[in-house]
């Protein structure tokens, strides 16, 4: 493992040169905040409030210490929050209905040596992990399109509000699909064993589709692409009132 | 704009369709389902265990109807009783309807039908994106090329008993990465160009992380961790690194060869060692988020096992050796991965880019 460490960081120093300091310190930041989540959790804090101010920090970090432009990182920071704010709202309700939380009959061996009465809110945490999972996905999105729009009208001031919308879409287009990707291939690597456990233990289709685990998987790769296509507009707009109100004072002026 | 709006409700009224067919589709199952209709509870027990944890149990005694088999329309009992932490059990409301086992004249509950919120939360999606002016046809068929992979994977692993894993994980890897660039850049040479990096990125770095692996004895690094303990655990292991990657890598390699492209396009004669370059400083800017997204993605996986281990009287050391040692093995193959692939994929494309005419 130390080996895995050392190759990183020699490779991002020789890659990214002084610029992978500030990655590493950004990680860093991250990982502890990270730890910090867990550790208040599991002191009894109130799990749904804990993730939303770790997450702030998260945001915080990853939008302002990858992001240089001050402008894009302001919008791309303004869109994340309120992109986890609905994620957070879509969640709470699907993960009710579904009660998906905790592990499922297949994780039973595993938790033979533990105490079950763990008192940490499960159903609570499983809004956290779909939360947590959608924080990378969503900071980059929306940074990618904000980056993409400014430079847009950087290039031509004189696009209308309607030429903002198509083209925060085409920028967010391909966006879009390349994120599904993550999410769906990520889905592929944490399934994978469980449909052959599935298999295994003759679960039939009605089982397979009800199954707790699987349906938890699929909900966080869900949620998560419901954020990544709404990142899009909210960006957009957000792009286009700042260019307007520009626009209005220079006119003023 | 009005032609939209039709539509739009259109695919809301599938949707609602869908959920309600999904929500009475009990007739479909073999196994008994009932629909909860009173819910007593018969006794609360606050206790706390020898680390401090206080949590209540709680007895249930739950009526319902059978909704399908020979049984449609009669009543039944059933005991439930659950830790309000749920983390393996669960409380019953009134109204959902459960899947149960039976065994001789008992029945027990099986699990929570969960089908109708997942077509539900797949509709949302799909609503989502017809209210707005995304490629959807596209991207529908690059997902659902993808998934039949993915299923014809998961066949063949199933029939081979796991035997070829790191095989086909290699062979479904490439075909899915080459899937989604051929729908997202079309048969061009562009997309050949991004496909070449992708895999020799990946190999490269798999490779290397092996190697490094080996040399150090797989120190520190728990495989016999793996999801449900499934074998050959290396394997296991590796063809989760190559999934979750590969995704990444491919954003990445299409991000830098297209900008090259893009650059080409405005200075006909640049040179092949500024759009190394210039690839380079491209690529650094994405290494970050990048490895944000995967840093969230592992740990997000990892959660309720990391509370269990810590409300359990584990120290944080313990704990997260116990839990992520194979998440952080992952996450830094998958970062070498990332960060190798900003010069690999320089150099393929400034070759290739700097010899083409415009």
């Amino acid at each position: 493992m130390l080996f895995l460490l050392g190759a990183f960081i020699v490779l991002l120093l020789i890659v990214a040169g002084s610029r992978g300091f500030s990655l590493l310190f950004g990680l860093a930041i991250n990982l502890i905040s990270i730890v910090a989540l867990l550790i208040l959790i599991a002191d009894g804090f109130n799990v749904l409030i804990t993730t939303s101010i770790i997450s702030l920090i998260i945001l915080i970090v990853a939008i302002y210490m990858n992001v240089e432009n001050a402008n894009t990182a302001n919008i791309a920071f303004k869109t994340s929050l309120l992109i986890v704010v609905i994620i957070l709202l879509i969640t709470i309700p699907l993960e009710f209905w579904a009660s998906a939380q905790g592990m499922g009959v297949e994780d039973q061996e595993e938790l033979e040596a533990f105490s079950l009465a763990a008192g940490v809110s499960f159903p609570q945490l499983a809004v956290a992990i779909i939360v947590v999972n959608s924080l990378g996905v969503i900071s980059e999105t929306s940074v990618a399109i904000s980056s993409g729009l400014n430079e847009i009208i950087l290039n031509k001031p004189s696009l209308t509000p309607k030429e903002v919308f198509a083209d925060g879409f085409s920028v967010g287009n391909k966006i879009l699909s390349t994120q599904t990707n993550t999410l769906l291939f990520n889905f592929f690597a944490s399934t994978f064993p469980l449909f052959f456990l599935m298999n295994s233990l003759n679960y039939k289709f009605t089982d397979i589709i009800n199954d707790k685990l699987l349906v938890a998987e699929i909900l966080t790769m869900l949620i998560c692409a419901m954020g990544v296509i709404l990142t899009v507009p909210i960006t957009s707009y957000f792009v286009y009132n700042k260019a307007l109100k520009k626009s209005a004072n220079s006119i003023n002026k | 704009m009005k032609k939209n709006i039709i539509r739009i409700t259109f695919v809301i009224l599938i949707v609602l369709t869908a959920t309600v067919i999904t929500h009475f589709d009990t007739f479909l199952y073999k196994s008994p389902i009932v629909k909860i209709e009173q819910v007593k509870v018969v006794d609360k027990d606050k206790s706390t265990d020898e680390y401090k944890n206080t949590d209540t149990q709680v007895s249930q005694k739950l009526t319902g109807v059978f909704l399908n088999t020979s049984k449609k329309g009669k009543k039944v009992t059933l005991k439930n009783s659950y830790y309000q932490s749920q983390l393996l059990d669960q409380e019953y409301r009134v109204g959902q309807q459960v899947l149960l086992s039976r065994s001789g004249n008992n029945y027990t509950i099986k699990n929570v039908k969960r089908d109708t919120t997942l077509v539900f939360s797949l509709g949302l999606v799909i609503i989502l994106l017809f209210c707005m002016q995304f490629s959807r046809a596209k991207l529908l068929i690059s997902v659902l090329l993808n998934l039949l992979v993915y299923f014809g994977f998961i066949k063949l692993l199933i029939h081979n008993n796991n035997g070829l894993l790191l095989l086909m994980t290699v062979i479904t890897s490439l075909l899915i990465s080459g899937i989604a660039l051929l729908v997202i850049l079309g048969p061009t040479s562009n997309a050949l160009m991004a496909y070449l990096s992708t895999v020799c990125a990946t190999t490269v770095s798999i490779l290397l992380s092996v190697l490094l692996l080996k040399l150090s004895g797989n120190s520190g690094v728990h495989l016999e961790l793996t999801d449900f303990g499934l074998q050959p655990y290396f394997s296991v292991f590796l063809s989760q690194v190559i999934f979750s990657v590969l995704g990444v890598i491919l954003d990445e390699t299409m991000d830098i060869s297209s900008s090259l492209i893009e650059m080409k396009k405005e200075v006909h004669d640049v040179k092949e060692k500024v759009l190394f370059k210039a690839g380079i400083n491209i690529g650094r800017e994405l290494i970050g988020p990048l490895i944000n997204i995967l840093l969230f993605i592992v740990i997000a996986e990892h959660l309720n096992l990391i509370l269990l281990y810590l409300s359990n009287g584990n120290s944080i050391g313990y704990t997260f050796t116990m839990t992520l040692s194979l998440g952080f093995a992952q996450l830094l193959i998958s970062a070498i991965g990332i960060v190798l692939t900003v010069p690999i994929t320089s150099y393929i494309a400034s070759k290739i880019i700097s010899r083409r005419a415009y």
